[in-house]
Parts: structure tokens; C-alpha cells; sequence
């Protein structure tokens, strides 16, 4: 049960970084701006029916989808890099644990300080939404609270990842922005780039099947159609792109046509996300040097 | 059984060799001295005890297990005041503790440990605000929960005032007396010689001697250094002191000549020099271990260079 300890110590530990409790005060104060936005002119976010609450959800996507990848590298680029750099690494693996437990207990506890701020701006943000709207579909903020917190828990692992990967932590921050840079801002250009030359430098009418799986790779976009797959009712009905006047830049090329391939292929790829960061991070966090 | 054993461990950084085929025992009971200038490789040795570092070739055995194979299990056993740690400085020294009790799965009391190390008045302070020696205590705190029944301190005394060192030193007796061995580096060899039953140095990843302290005394030829003030010095003097009996070197030190006796009485040897050179006063200084110190590790590069 090393993992619990490490995870208890790493999250009494970054609970009390003041980067988080910015970010988190700025998620809150975002999510009360956009909800009070989308509620009074629903029309200007793809909703000209009237805002709902199941449009509110998805709308609330889009903004997780940019705050949770900015908000786990702030929170977790050092975890490992940083013990590692200064030192307390060798406090922590005095003691008598595996890097393999570490690692998890990193993960955990950063995951949980993470839903712990998020989960501060979600009650707040979705809590006025539906004194607003009032309505509130309880079974529904379920299933988008268990598929957003499996969302922050596999970028807490991406990052803490990243950061098993390196002693020095401004190298931990290179990488971590840039795998933000690559997979949230840039993707969106590679499938599309790809395309273009696969089919003789000129774009096609008709955009292929495989385009679409490639699209999902960023996690915040797997993260969004994981939601789609989950709540296909509400995703229905609110149809066009509730994500889009969010900041979710990388999500809207997923609803151009969004229900042409299944979009249970997010929850694959976050799957694949996890397992993919652990093997990479624990594998050269065990062989490393201190 | 031994409580470490090290067979032909190597460890080399890229083209730097930090440990050399270093083989040693240390028994179990005993306070194991591990003496060696800055960079000698001492905590390259330690971390590979502690499998924060992985070696090249050879192996480590603690307690019976393999440093890399069976970590944990020789972790839950051992108390570790690592070199160039940091401690968490969100988190108070309680927390700590309290933090490593939890790891090591007992139930000692953190105040009673925090009181014996003397930080238990800063007990609720956060550690990012202690001074190096106070880290020092607290770190030794952590060591010593659950009673291990290995300690291994690298350069325990750092950052520690004259006391602290001493109160330092009462604590490994302590331990020791209670039947844990204890293994520490050091690159001062007054505190080694003041607790350890055995030493070893090591120089530039070699060890080049393993012994009591009274061995090591009596392993040198270097018994006593002769300092004497002599009415004229100069080389010719110096060269015709080289060439008397008994004397092993001579030099001139500080306007003075020291000179060191080898075999013979220190009486025959001041005899002769006032017959080359008249002698004013002397003094005699027994050889320090910090001579023997010196001359191992200076010996071992003179042979390299």
C-alpha cells in the first residue's frame, strides 16, 4: 500500500501549490462567464433552440478540454522530475517502496488534486448553469463527471509520464508543452496534411474513414467523443457543435461529421493513452540514475 | 552473515569510472567506517546500496539480499540519511515522519523520534524553513523509524555544528549498542575514528586499505613526526639530515624541519641532527589517522600520475 502513502504525501504536498489555486480560480470565474453566456444567448454557441442543460454539458467540454491539459502540466510536469532534480527522490526511495509504486502513487495523488480543483469549478460552473436553466439531469452529470475524471486521470499520467522520463525539470517542461502543442493546439493539421499528400497534393470531396480515428488521437478529443459515446441521447439532441465557441479548438474537426465512425474509439484511445504513458514513463524511470 | 557485501562493484558515468572492482565486508554489529576524499566515489557506492543507481558490473548484497533484485525488502530493514537529498519543503517535519512511519508500515511515535534528534520544537514547521543541520536531524528521524537493523549515513555530520556532531555520534553508539550495524562515509577522519570499530578508505574508486583504526595506526611506518628548529637550514642541511640513520623524510615545514623517525629512538635521530645543524627547540607529534588519511589518498595519485 506504498502507493496510497506516496499518493497521500504527493497530494498534501501539491494541494498547496498556489499555480494550482490560480488555475482553478480562473476555471471557476471562466465556467460561471461561459455558463451565464450560453444560458442568455444560446443561439451564438450552436444551440438556437434554447440552451439546455445536456448543451450546457457540452459546452462545459470544450472548456475542460483546454483547462485540464494546462491545468496537469502545472501540477504535474515536476512530480517526478522535480524530485528528482532537488533531490527528495532519494528521501522517498530510502524508504522501503519500488519505483514502480512511485510512480503510481504520483499518479494518483497528482490525478486527485487535479479532480479536486476541477471538480471546485465544475459544482460551481454546471451549480449555477442549472439554477439558471432550472433543470438538472442528475443521471447525466454522472456519467460526464466519471468521464471527466477518467480524462484528468489519464493526463495526469501523460504528464507525471513526461516527468518520469527526465531529472531536470526544464527539460520536463519542454516536453510537456510541447506534447501539448503537438497533440492539443497542431493536430488537427497533421491528419488533414496527410491527406492532402496521400491523395496527390489537391483535398478530397470525400474526407476517408481513417481520417477520423486520427482526429480522436489528442486526448482531449478522445476525452470529448468518449462523452458523445456515453451520452449518446444528449448528444443527439443538442447536435451540432456545442464545443466549438469553447475553447475546445481540437474537438471541433470531430464533429464535422461526428457519428460517421463510432465514437466509442475515445475511450479506446484514452485507454491507449494510459497504458502508452506508463510503459514509456515507468520504463525510463526504472532505469535511471539518481 | 554480512550486512553488506560488495563483489567487484563497478560503476562507470560514460567515460568516468566512480567505483573501481570494489570488493568489501561489512559484519553485521559493527560501526563501518567509509572514509574518502570529496569524489573518492563513497556515494556512488551508497546510492548503489540503496539502488538509486544501477551499477555497471559486480554486486551488492545487504542484509542478505540483492541491492537491485530485493530493494524493498532490504529498504524495510535499513535506515538511510542519503547524500544531497532535499526534504519536501510544503510539508512540516511531523509530516515527514509521519510519512515514513506510514511507508514503513509501524507504528512508532513521531514525537518521541523528533525529540530524540532535538527538532521536536519545530515539529510543526513546514522543513522548506529549517536550517541544513536541523535537516539533517529530521532526516535522521526518518532513518530511524521502525529500528532498522542497517543504518547507512552518507557524510551524517554535514551541515551539523560541533555538538550536533557529537550528538550525531551518540546516536550511532546508541544504535549500534542495540545491535544495528552501522555504515557511514565521511570525509573527515576524526569523526570516523572517534565511533568506528573498522575503516576502509577509498580513493578515486579504489580501496585502498581495510582495517581497525589501531591496524591502520600500526599498518604505517609513519610512527612519529619530529618538528625541529635548528640554528641554520637550508638544503644543504636538509640533504645531509636525509642522509642520517633512522630518518626516514625530511623536509622543511614553516622554518622548521620535520623530520619523520623511522625505527630508531627519537633521542638518536635529534642527536645527530645537532651534530649537522645546532638544535634550538622540537616538538614531537604522534601521526594522526588524518596523516595516514592523507598519505593513502595522496599515495594512490602520485601511483596514477
Amino acid at each position: 500500500m506504498t502507493w496510497l502513502t506516496v499518493a497521500k504525501k504527493d497530494f498534501r504536498d501539491a494541494v498547496q501549490s498556489r499555480a494550482l489555486w490560480a488555475l482553478v480560480a480562473v476555471f471557476v470565474l471562466l465556467s460561471v462567464i461561459s455558463t451565464y453566456a450560453y444560458v442568455e444567448l444560446p443561439e451564438m454557441f450552436g444551440t438556437p433552440g434554447g440552451a439546455t442543460f445536456g448543451g450546457l454539458i457540452f459546452f462545459t467540454i470544450g472548456l475542460i478540454g483546454l483547462f485540464v491539459p494546462l491545468a496537469a502540466i502545472v501540477v504535474c510536469y515536476k512530480s517526478i522530475a522535480g524530485e528528482r532534480e532537488l533531490g527528495s527522490i532519494k528521501l522517498l526511495l530510502s524508504l522501503p517502496t519500488t519505483r514502480g509504486r512511485v510512480f503510481v502513487g504520483k499518479v494518483i495523488g497528482r490525478a486527485a488534486v487535479l479532480a479536486f480543483g476541477l471538480g471546485v469549478g465544475l459544482v460551481v460552473g454546471l451549480g449555477f448553469g442549472a439554477v439558471l436553466l432550472g433543470d438538472l439531469d442528475v443521471a447525466a452529470v454522472l456519467v460526464f463527471v466519471l468521464a471527466t475524471l477518467a480524462f484528468t486521470a489519464v493526463y495526469a499520467s501523460i504528464i507525471v509520464g513526461i516527468s518520469a522520463t527526465t531529472g531536470s525539470t526544464s527539460r520536463a517542461t519542454t516536453l510537456a508543452l510541447g506534447f501539448f502543442v503537438v497533440f492539443e493546439l497542431l493536430w488537427d493539421v497533421i491528419p488533414m496534411g496527410l491527406l492532402y499528400v496521400v491523395e496527390g497534393f489537391s483535398l478530397p470531396t470525400t474526407i476517408p474513414d481513417w481520417v477520423y480515428p486520427v482526429m480522436q488521437i489528442p486526448p482531449s478529443a478522445a476525452y470529448f467523443s468518449t462523452v458523445v459515446a456515453l451520452l449518446p441521447d444528449l448528444a443527439e439532441t443538442v447536435g451540432a457543435d456545442p464545443a466549438q465557441a469553447g475553447a475546445g479548438v481540437e474537438v471541433t474537426a470531430a464533429e464535422a461529421e461526428p457519428f460517421y465512425t463510432s465514437p466509442e474509439i475515445g475511450l479506446v484511445i484514452l485507454a491507449g493513452w494510459l497504458l502508452v504513458s506508463v510503459v514509456v514513463g515507468y520504463s525510463l524511470f526504472d532505469k535511471a540514475d539518481f | 552473515m554480512a550486512a553488506i557485501e560488495l563483489e567487484g562493484l563497478t560503476k562507470r558515468f560514460g567515460d568516468v569510472v566512480a567505483v573501481d572492482d570494489l570488493d568489501l565486508t561489512v559484519e553485521e554489529g559493527e560501526i563501518f567506517g567509509f572514509l574518502g576524499p570529496n569524489g573518492a566515489g563513497k556515494s556512488t557506492a551508497i546510492d548503489i546500496l540503496l539502488d538509486f543507481i544501477r551499477p555497471t558490473s559486480g554486486t551488492a548484497t545487504v542484509l542478505g539480499h540483492d541491492a537491485q533484485t530485493e530493494g524493498e525488502i532490504v529498504r524495510r530493514r535499513t535506515g538511510v540519511l542519503p547524500d544531497a537529498y532535499h526534504v519536501y519543503d510544503r510539508l512540516t517535519g511531523r509530516q515527514h515522519v509521519e510519512f515514513a512511519i506510514e511507508m514503513k508500515g509501524v507504528d512508532d511515535d513521531p514525537e518521541a523520534l523528533l525529540e530524540r534528534v532535538r527538532v521536536a520544537d519545530a515539529a510543526d514547521r513546514k522543513a522548506g524553513g529549517y536550517s541544513k543541520g536541523m535537516r539533517q536531524r529530521l532526516v535522521l528521524a526518518m532513518a530511524l523509524v521502525g529500528d532498522p537493523d542497517l543504518l547507512v549515513l552518507d557524510e551524517p555530520s554535514t551541515g551539523l555544528d560541533p555538538n550536533g556532531a557529537r550528538e550525531m555520534r551518540e546516536i550511532i553508539r546508541q544504535e549500534n549498542d542495540r545491535g544495528t550495524t552501522v555504515f557511514f562515509s565521511s570525509h573527515i577522519m576524526e569523526q570516523v575514528e572517534a565511533v568506528c570499530d573498522r575503516v576502509a578508505i577509498i580513493d578515486a574508486g579504489h580501496l585502498v586499505a581495510v582495517d581497525t583504526i589501531d591496524g591502520l595506526r600500526n599498518a604505517t611506518e609513519i610512527g612519529e613526526t619530529l618538528y625541529v628548529y635548528v640554528s641554520t637550514l637550508d638544503e644543504g642541511v636538509l640533504e645531509r639530515v636525509r642522509g642520517l640513520e633512522g630518518v626516514g623524510t625530511a623536509a622543511i615545514d614553516d622554518g622548521r624541519l620535520r623530520v619523520t623517525v623511522d625505527g630508531v629512538s627519537k633521542f638518536g635521530v635529534l642527536h645527530a641532527i645537532d651534530e649537522v645543524a645546532g638544535v634550538q627547540d622540537f616538538s614531537v607529534v604522534e601521526s594522526s589517522l588524518e596523516d595516514l588519511f592523507v598519505r593513502y589518498t595522496n599515495e594512490g595519485k602520485e601511483v596514477e600520475a
